[in-house]
């Protein structure tokens, strides 16, 4: 207790240099960030647990927004690519081609195709919708779009519990089933979240790429065997 | 210039650089500002700052005449020097690395893409200044750049299917093949940005020379599109392979065929009557036109042969990447035709 920091911001509210760290309006704000982008809480004498714990429950709360695709504002005002980085590794691992069972005949993608396939397509739709004049920032868009891959991914885990067993033609059929539904979802909760930032005029142009993108990610998954 | 008059709070000015859309832009300048503006429109225009200004509207008489004559002398040769910032409708010259300059590569609307489309598939339907007026006037890359990727990866999937389907009866156990979009994208880029390149090229260095006797036909028939108008059809013109990369999935030998003459033939036509104002340009249109029609007829067969006729299976299973037989003899054929037919590069590559 003999030396500590001072987090005030005003020197003259604490004459002396003993203090406590609370900053009014710590507890009460958790997730939110003040107009300027700087979080108001204090994270420095938090423990670790708590830090990480409001990291992930504010992914959470964002994949959840993704699968029940009401409200706006969460997703496009505090972006983060954790959720499409976990998503996109996910997927890239269960996708991958594997080489070493019979290299000659199994001609999956590797783990590097699908992760540039999904970064690269994402920052090229978020571009194409830059270059037509939508007014939304680079990261908020691809975060949205990394976000939407939450459906493909959940219909990707399902295809890999019906590829568990033996194959009939009825098991393809609910995989294809299970992937439409995915694709249609994700293509369904991005143009939610991205439709409004471009004229009328040019909304078409922009949710076509949209619709490439998720297209091509749920025919990796379908296709996948 | 010391005390600002009423035209000095309204004027024109004109941009007698390369401007293609608006001519004539109204600066309405604070007082504070008026040297400033009137030093601007000195730079646009000599003759206009040293003029005795009197009359506000006969100025702008003046001003707008002066603009005018800029557009009907400065529009067909400025179109067609082929630097990509040709297209700035603003006047100012936008550094390539800011958002603005590929913006107005962009700068289209959802009807026009689709006009510029169905205008690709359909001969006859484009008016005969169409490479001029609506693809030199705004090229755009959205529809180029979408149409590719969507080629690419519809061939890769149909490809895929018609694999399936072909090998579905017996027990072997399919996979797909995921490095058919490797090899799509691969030939598909290239015939999209080379042979348009080429072709620009083979259009500036076979340029006939002007008679004077022919200037004025010249000038009004004749007309060497830019670089980016180029690419800007030869992508429109890819467009058409889409649905029938679709249709190839169905496995009669017959329709595949006749589905890649009928399309070879429709877009090359389309090619051909856009493209016919800068081959009437050019000395050896003759072989241009049978260069553009091959490849692009080539382009056809070869994706037909290479994606949708799987090759044996123990060929797959030896070399699975090597080029089916029949398709390497149709291309030594082929690199032989275009050393004879003054054929461009580009296409061999698939």
């Amino acid at each position: 207790m003999d030396a500590r920091l001072d987090m005030f911001e005003d020197v003259n509210t604490s004459p002396s240099l003993e203090g406590d760290m609370s900053i009014p309006g710590k507890r009460t704000t958790t997730t939110t960030t003040a107009q300027h982008g700087v979080p108001e809480y204090n994270t420095l004498d938090e423990p670790i647990r708590e830090t990480v714990l409001r990291d992930m429950r504010a992914v959470g709360i964002k994949f959840y927004h993704v699968l029940y695709p009401k409200e706006k504002s969460s997703l496009l005002r505090d972006w983060d690519l954790w959720g499409p980085l976990v998503l996109c590794t996910f997927m890239a691992t269960i996708l991958q081609g594997s080489s070493s069972a019979d290299s000659m005949s199994d001609n999956g993608p590797e783990f590097a195709q699908v992760f540039v396939i999904v970064w690269i397509g994402a920052a090229i739709v978020t571009l194409n919708s830059k270059l037509l004049g939508g007014n939304i920032s680079f990261f908020q868009s691809v975060c949205v779009l990394g976000y939407c891959l939450t459906p493909v991914a959940l219909s990707l885990i399902i295809c890999r519990i019906i590829l568990l067993s033996t194959q009939t033609r009825f098991l393809f059929f609910l995989r294809f089933v299970t992937t439409t539904l995915g694709f249609a979802w994700a293509t369904y909760a991005s143009f939610i979240f991205l439709g409004q930032s471009q004229p009328p005029h040019r909304k078409p142009l922009a949710v076509y790429p949209i619709f490439l993108f998720f297209f091509i990610i749920s025919w990796l998954v379908l296709s996948h065997n | 210039m010391e005390t600002p008059t009423t035209d000095d709070l309204l004027q024109f000015r004109d941009y007698s650089a390369t401007n293609s859309g608006t001519p004539a832009q109204i600066n309405v300048n604070s007082p504070t500002h008026a040297t400033v503006g009137g030093s601007g429109s000195g730079s646009g225009g000599n003759s206009n700052a040293q003029r005795q200004r009197g009359d506000p509207l006969s100025d702008l008489i003046y001003d707008m005449s002066n603009s005018a004559q800029t557009i009907i002398g400065g529009g067909g040769p400025a179109g067609g020097s082929g630097a990509p910032a040709d297209g700035a409708a603003g006047g100012a010259r936008l550094s390539f690395l800011t958002m603005e300059y590929y913006q107005q590569f962009f700068n289209v609307d959802t009807y026009m893409v689709l006009e510029r489309i169905v205008n690709s598939m359909i001969p006859k339907r484009a008016a005969a200044n169409y490479l001029r007026m609506n693809i030199g006037e705004n090229p755009d890359l959205y529809g180029p750049f979408w149409i590719t990727v969507t080629l690419i990866f519809s061939i890769a999937i149909s490809g895929n299917i018609a694999s399936y389907l072909q090998q579905a009866n017996d027990s072997y156990h399919w996979h797909y093949n995921f490095h058919l979009v490797s090899y799509a994208a691969t030939c598909i880029f290239l015939y999209a940005n080379i042979l348009p390149a080429v072709l620009w090229a083979l259009f500036k260095y076979s340029l006939k020379p002007v008679d004077e006797a022919d200037a004025i036909e010249t000038d009004s028939a004749s007309y060497t599109p830019s670089l980016l108008s180029l690419m800007c059809i030869y992508g429109y013109s890819l467009a058409i392979y889409i649905p029938v990369s679709i249709l190839w999935v169905i496995n009669i030998s017959l329709l595949q065929w006749l589905l890649v003459i009928t399309a070879a033939m429709l877009s090359g036509t389309v090619l051909i009557a856009v493209l016919t104002p800068a081959l009437r340009n050019s000395k050896y249109s003759l072989f241009l036109i049978i260069g553009i029609l091959g490849a692009h007829i080539i382009l056809a067969a070869g994706f037909l042969l290479y994606f949708f006729h799987s090759p044996p299976e123990a060929a797959l299973a030896a070399k699975p990447t090597s080029a089916p037989p029949l398709l390497k003899d149709a291309l030594q054929k082929l690199s032989t035709q275009a050393v004879a037919g003054d054929l461009p590069p580009g296409n061999i590559t698939g």
